[in-house]
């Protein structure tokens, strides 16, 4: 098996809509075992004006989402991309999933802000433990916009990459990060988590 | 379990073919990943489909434990694990294969060999816990794994990092199994623990399990503590710890410990990131520790703790114990203590049973676990039934035997049908072990319901009172459970009393029903109306503030009838409440733009967002509107500056009432404030101020203007007021006045079709305000007057006079305007320079150019008027004939500026280029081409008028040099007669006069003879004596034209005295007496010498009636 594909990778950000997504697609692409999970109670995406967002449940479709803000306002969504990125996940995977109700299991958890690394510690400790398998948790703060998540998925593919190369990841993750820190300049929190 | 395992199976062949094909293919294949999935297939068909298989296969599955691929290996360390969970009897045989992947040198099977270790010694445990007989296996199994631990345990001191925490993992489970659980909390269903683990365990003491679980703990958090910790076996250990800390409470202390000493001594060796990390883990784990019951004693420090991570207090207080909690561990503590002595009590009683017991029972080993041991008891217990103990037994029971038999006794009673005493005591013997059983498993508390199956039971053996005495037993065992529970009961009745109400008061409230809204609308009326009847005491009591935030926010979030009652109440007292409107209004102003998000209880999505908000504003207007007295003025401009937001419906209040003229300057000087001091909708007032300023009402409009006019000077307006200036003054060209000056507003509300003067200065009167403060706007003045209707120029003409007054002459763009005087505009020109020279001498500038205008451009004579004083006086005498002809009223006003004498406001004496003699005399001297006669005699007649002017003295003066000229001036016997007419007492003067007329033979000039024989009819008797002097055909000419002189002068030379009468000649006598003239004296013109007398006299005459004018000799 090539060293890429052995590892498996779950990107987790708040809707899994924008940032997570665009890790997602970045990464399958290059090859990863990859997932992708949003951590929030709903869906949220913005809407036509700030206190008005629109709000959907995990269960709901790309699909669905996208037709749903098709008929709302075409343009002003074709306009300000939501439409696009809706079009781009939907071909990805069929709609967004939760990270806390995931039963998958995997060697490195990515996010993209704190809250939301927060939310997946909380989400593991909850949870009774199993087998202690070990699993790496990294926060690497990305804004929620369409270029920022661009720029964030580089940065997680490049950090996905070296973490794979990795032959005993356990004992070389803190070098491997401090590395990557001083290198994108980018502080990164990181913990370990067990199933 | 691995995701992939494949599940798929070929149906054609035997499981155990599978196997064995899988497993050849694994050993000889070189491929890792074929070998992986085999025996991951493998894997599933022994353990899952064929278990049977196992026993066959396992050592040949076990041999790929030393198979030089490290995957292949790790998946082995797999199977260990799944394969001890399930089948632990297989466990001996793995456990050395464990023991060997553990020290693997491949870290990656390493790990997942230490993974497999936690459940594995977790599955024995548990495995040698439910086994009714410990095997020697068992026995060995347990050493080694014994051995394991201590081999884990220093394996916490490997180099490598991921081994380390999987080592850490592994006795973060030796603790967790060898530990007793918090008996408070609930249990956990898959949860191992110490209780579980049976006392007669020989192989593993509870004691010695605890022991070690504590002496691991205690490397645990030394670990913890030790300063070259890497960041993630730090962060590992933490969750560990916190997980021991909640999962065995009785660690809490400790694990709060240390986790303080971290905090405050972190391992240097980390890096920045990797400190931020590990504070944010210990500030989750600090969280959920706090969240934890058993912290609550700890939960002060906890909270300091937080505090100096940087955690925000009110994210601690949400995590913080209640007091209630707090309280209530306190007093289960202290009931714990009744508890623990009421139990002790409870256990002096025990020891007497199972003292009777022992002593009938005693086995070698201590009691074995009840369920596998039912047939061992019951024939201990049958081997060891004493006369003795039977004996007593029965007495015991005795007392519980029923007096009579009962019905099921009856029924299923039946003796035993043998004799033989062994087999009864068998019988005996198994019923007591049932009995013991059973009374074990529901731990002496059994019901009724099946105490009765069990005396049934007995009472179906012969040795009846053994159920008996086993009943009474237990029944006096209930009792005093009863009692004791009675007592802690009562010990703690107080606080119980006390939680209960409690508890009551909380059912209230769910049992209480909501009321009906209009009675919960009524309350909630009632309820305000009270916090409003507290304003003295609210100010009293120095919360005020607090009051109004709350009046506030109930008037912008609660129903209609609230705001109402609020308002009402505002309203009432304008002058003290408008502190509380003003926080009213900006409440709502702050719900207008969103910036507090609450749910607002009354609003309706159909109305405007800003509904509410205005019509608050405009509420509170009309109430300070209402107010008499001199406050309103002040809270109303209070309310305007003060208000966050004016709405358009409250500048149209405040339009409305500052067209108002009884309310005076007050609310135009806040319109002006209003523009001032608030940039944002400056435009919006200053509109309404400069629509003011086209009032009908003169007092509003002068003030507006006035307002304006100062608001003009402030460099952002200036171009936006002369802009509107100058559209207004646009309007004038119009041939009627636009409908937008008239209106309610504009204090005209009927439309009309001419310009008047109300509706001109609408437009003008700005325009003209403005002109003082920025003389540059005449020139468009002047433009658009060309365009103007004749009614509308002369309005115009009126009202420009004040402000180009103040203008002033000097005025540069005054100047360049008369410099280029548009065409059509000459009436206002003219009109200024009149008006500036009304009351000053012209300027020699302003002279100067009207004199270009005149001579250049335009020459109507009346530019001149002005300027008249300031031209020279050859000019005055070349414009005079052109002058006299202009409308007699002008010439009047002209003559004024020339003569009159006037001082001007300086003080300096005006002077004139021409004296009044001198005009006089250039009046005289007009040719007649240029002017007519009649002109110039109504001219000269004007001048006459003046009388203060042309005195007696002037008047003679022009005679005199009029006399010297030649020829004479037409006028001048016109002239002579006026005066003489105007001063009789110049009879004198006019006598010499006529005297040198006659030698400078007057008759010649037609005009001048006429008036001359005129004159002298007119001053007859005087002019007698210069009658005689003509010659006697002008005599004969003269009397002809006047026939009624010749009558008196007869008379008069009749009463000439002799001597007199010879000095006249016979001639004029002749001529006198009506005789025909000698003709030979025609050309006489040298008066005779006999005339010196008279002409003494006459001048004796004259200088009796007035002194001779000065210069006149």
């Amino acid at each position: 098996m090539p060293a890429s594909n052995s590892i498996s990778v779950a990107v987790i950000c708040s809707s899994n809509m924008n940032r997570s997504m665009e890790a997602h697609a970045f990464l399958s692409k290059k090859g990863f075992n990859v997932k992708s999970f949003g951590t929030g109670d709903k869906v949220k995406l913005p809407g036509n004006a700030p206190d008005r967002p629109n709000i959907y449940d995990f269960g709901t479709t790309y699909e669905d989402i996208y037709n749903d803000l098709l008929t709302k306002d075409k343009q002003y969504y074709t306009q300000n991309g939501l439409l696009h990125m809706l079009d781009r996940n939907r071909r990805i995977k069929s709609k967004p999933e939760r990270f806390q109700l995931s039963k998958d299991k995997f060697d490195i958890l990515i996010t993209c802000e704190e809250r939301v690394y927060d939310q997946v510690i909380e989400c593991m400790e909850s949870r009774s433990q199993e087998d202690n398998q070990t699993a790496h948790l990294i926060n690497i703060d990305i804004q929620d916009n369409h270029e920022e998540a661009t720029v964030g998925s580089f940065l997680i593919c490049e950090l996905v990459s070296v973490l794979a190369n990795s032959d005993d990841l356990d004992n070389d993750i803190d070098e491997l990060l401090h590395e990557f820190e001083s290198k994108f300049d980018k502080s990164i929190l990181h913990t370990v988590l067990f199933y | 379990m691995d995701p992939r395992i494949h599940r798929r199976v070929e149906p054609e062949k035997s499981a155990g073919d599978m196997v064995v094909e899988w497993l050849n293919e694994a050993s000889i294949c070189g491929n890792e990943a074929v070998k992986v999935q085999n025996l991951c297939k493998t894997q599933e068909i022994l353990l899952n489909k064929e278990p049977l298989l196992l026993n066959m296969y396992l050592d040949e599955m076990l041999q790929f434990a030393i198979d030089r691929n490290a995957e292949v290996r790790k998946t082995i360390a797999g199977f260990i694990e799944d394969l001890g969970e399930k089948k632990p009897e297989v466990i001996p045989r793995i456990i050395l294969v464990l023991i060997r992947l553990i020290t693997d040198p491949t870290p990656v099977v390493a790990k997942r060999a230490l993974r497999a270790s936690g459940r594995i010694l977790r599955a024995t445990l548990k495995w040698a816990a439910s086994a009714p007989i410990v095997t020697p296996d068992m026995e060995n199994a347990w050493a080694q794994i014994s051995g394991l631990k201590i081999q884990i345990i220093n394996m916490i001191d490997s180099d490598n990092d991921g081994i380390r925490t999987q080592a850490l993992k592994f006795l973060e489970g030796v603790v967790l199994i060898q530990t007793y659980p918090d008996p408070d909390s609930p249990k956990k269903p898959d949860d191992f623990s110490l209780e579980d683990v049976p006392l007669t365990l020989k192989i593993a003491r509870r004691r010695k399990l605890e022991e070690e679980a504590n002496h691991v703990m205690d490397l645990l958090i030394k670990f913890y503590g030790s300063p070259h910790v890497s960041s993630v076996n730090l962060i590992t250990c933490m969750g560990s710890l916190s997980l021991i800390a909640k999962m065995r409470p009785q660690f809490m202390p400790n694990v709060i410990q240390a986790m303080q000493r971290l905090q405050s001594d972190l391992p240097p060796t980390l890096s920045d990131s990797q400190v931020t990390s590990v504070q944010k883990q210990l500030k989750l784990t600090l969280f959920s520790l706090l969240k934890h019951p058993a912290s609550i004693e700890y939960a002060q420090p906890l909270a300091r703790q937080l505090t100096q991570l940087g955690c925000k207090e009110t994210e601690i207080l949400k995590y913080f114990p209640k007091p209630e909690d707090i309280k209530k561990v306190k007093k289960r503590q202290q009931e714990n203590v009744a508890a623990a002595i009421a139990a002790k009590k409870a256990r002096i009683e025990i020891p007497v049973m199972s003292a009777e017991e022992s002593e009938a029972v005693p086995l070698p080993v201590p009691p074995p676990k009840l369920p596998d041991l039912i047939e061992l008891s019951d024939t201990f217990i049958s081997e060891r039934l004493s006369v003795e103990i039977a004996t007593e037994l029965v007495m015991d029971s005795m007392a519980w035997v029923p007096d009579t038999m009962t019905s099921i006794f009856q029924r299923e009673y039946q003796p035993t049908a043998t004799t033989d005493i062994t087999k009864q005591r068998q019988v005996i013997g198994k019923l007591l072990a049932v009995q013991i059983k059973q009374a074990k498993a529901k731990k002496i508390k059994s019901d009724s319901k099946e105490v009765d199956i069990v005396m049934e039971d007995l009472i179906k053996n012969p040795s009846i009172t053994v159920a008996e005495v086993k009943r009474e037993r237990k029944r006096e065992k209930d009792r005093e459970k009863e009692q004791q529970a009675k007592a802690s009961l009562e010990a703690h009745e107080k606080s119980l009393a006390k939680a209960r109400s409690r508890l009551k008061s909380l059912k209230l409230s769910e049992v209480t029903k909501p009321l009906l809204k209009d009675a919960r609308d009524k309350m909630l009326l009632m309820a305000v109306n009270r916090i409003l009847a507290t304003e003295k005491s609210g100010i009293l009591g120095g919360v005020s503030n607090t009051r109004m935030k709350i009046l506030t926010t109930l008037a912008a979030t609660f129903n209609p009838y609230v705001k109402e009652a609020i308002l009402r109440h505002i309203t009432e007292d304008m002058r003290t409440r408008l502190e509380l409107a003003l926080c009213w209004l900006y409440e709502e102003y702050a719900l207008l733009q969103g910036f507090q998000r609450r749910t607002i209880l009354c609003s309706k999505p159909t109305e405007a967002p800003h509904q509410a908000y205005n019509f608050l504003l405009c509420t509170l207007v009309s109430a300070i509107d209402t107010i008499p007295g001199k406050d309103r003025d002040g809270l109303l401009a209070r309310l305007y500056l003060e208000a966050p937001l004016i709405t358009e419906d409250a500048v149209e209040a405040l339009k409305t009432v500052s067209s108002e003229e009884s309310r005076g300057l007050a609310p135009l000087q806040l319109l002006k404030e209003l523009v001032v001091r608030r940039p944002t909708k400056q435009l919006i007032f200053l509109n309404v101020l400069l629509c003011h300023t086209g009032h009908e009402n003169s007092m509003i409009r002068e003030n507006a203007i006035q307002l304006v006019v100062q608001l003009y000077g402030r460099s952002e307006l200036c171009k936006l007021i002369e802009e509107y200036a100058v559209l207004y003054l646009g309007f004038l060209r119009l041939p009627s006045p636009p409908e937008i000056v008239f209106g309610q507003d504009r204090g005209r509300p009927q439309i009309e079709d001419n310009w008047t003067e109300s509706t001109t200065r609408a437009c003008l009167s700005l325009y003209l305000a403005l002109l003082t403060e920025h003389h540059i706007l005449i020139h468009e003045l002047a433009r658009v007057y060309t365009s103007m209707s004749a009614d509308v120029k002369r309005i115009v003409l009126r009202l420009v006079e004040s402000p180009v007054r103040t203008l002033g002459m000097a005025s540069p763009q005054l100047l360049e305007l008369v410099e280029n005087c548009p065409k059509g505009a000459e009436t206002l020109i003219t009109r200024i320079i009149h008006i500036l020279t009304e009351k000053a001498p012209p300027s020699a500038e302003l002279v100067a150019r009207v004199r270009e205008l005149y001579q250049t451009r335009v020459s109507d004579v009346r530019f001149l008027i002005p300027v008249l004083n300031g031209l020279s006086k050859k000019e005055v005498i070349a414009a005079l004939p052109k002058l006299i002809k202009l409308n007699p009223i002008v010439v009047k006003e002209v003559f004024n500026k020339l003569l009159m004498t006037h001082n001007n406001d300086s003080g300096i004496p005006h002077t004139s280029p021409v004296t009044p003699a001198e005009l006089l005399i250039a009046l005289h001297n007009i040719e007649s081409s240029k002017a007519e006669l009649k002109t110039v005699i109504k001219a000269t007649s004007l001048c006459f008028a003046e009388k203060q002017i042309f005195t007696q003295e002037i008047v003679a003066v022009v005679m005199q040099q009029l006399m010297d000229m030649t020829p004479l001036p037409t006028l001048l016997m016109r002239t002579v007669i006026q005066s003489l007419s105007l001063y009789p007492r110049l009879s004198g003067f006019v006598m010499n006069i006529l005297q040198r007329l006659i030698l400078k033979q007057v008759w010649k000039q037609p005009k001048v003879w006429e008036g001359f024989v005129k004159c002298c009819e007119r001053t007859q008797p005087q002019s007698f004596a210069v009658i005689l002097q003509l010659p006697p055909a002008q005599l004969i000419e003269a009397l002809k034209m006047a026939p009624n002189i010749r009558g008196p002068l007869v008379s008069h030379v009749e009463s000439f005295a002799d001597n007199q009468k010879a000095h006249i000649p016979q001639s004029i006598m002749d001529v006198i007496k009506g005789k025909p003239p000698i003709l030979m004296h025609d050309d006489f013109d040298i008066a005779p010498p006999g005339d010196f007398p008279i002409e003494r006299q006459d001048s004796a005459d004259f200088e009796n009636l007035e002194p001779a004018p000065p210069g006149l000799d």
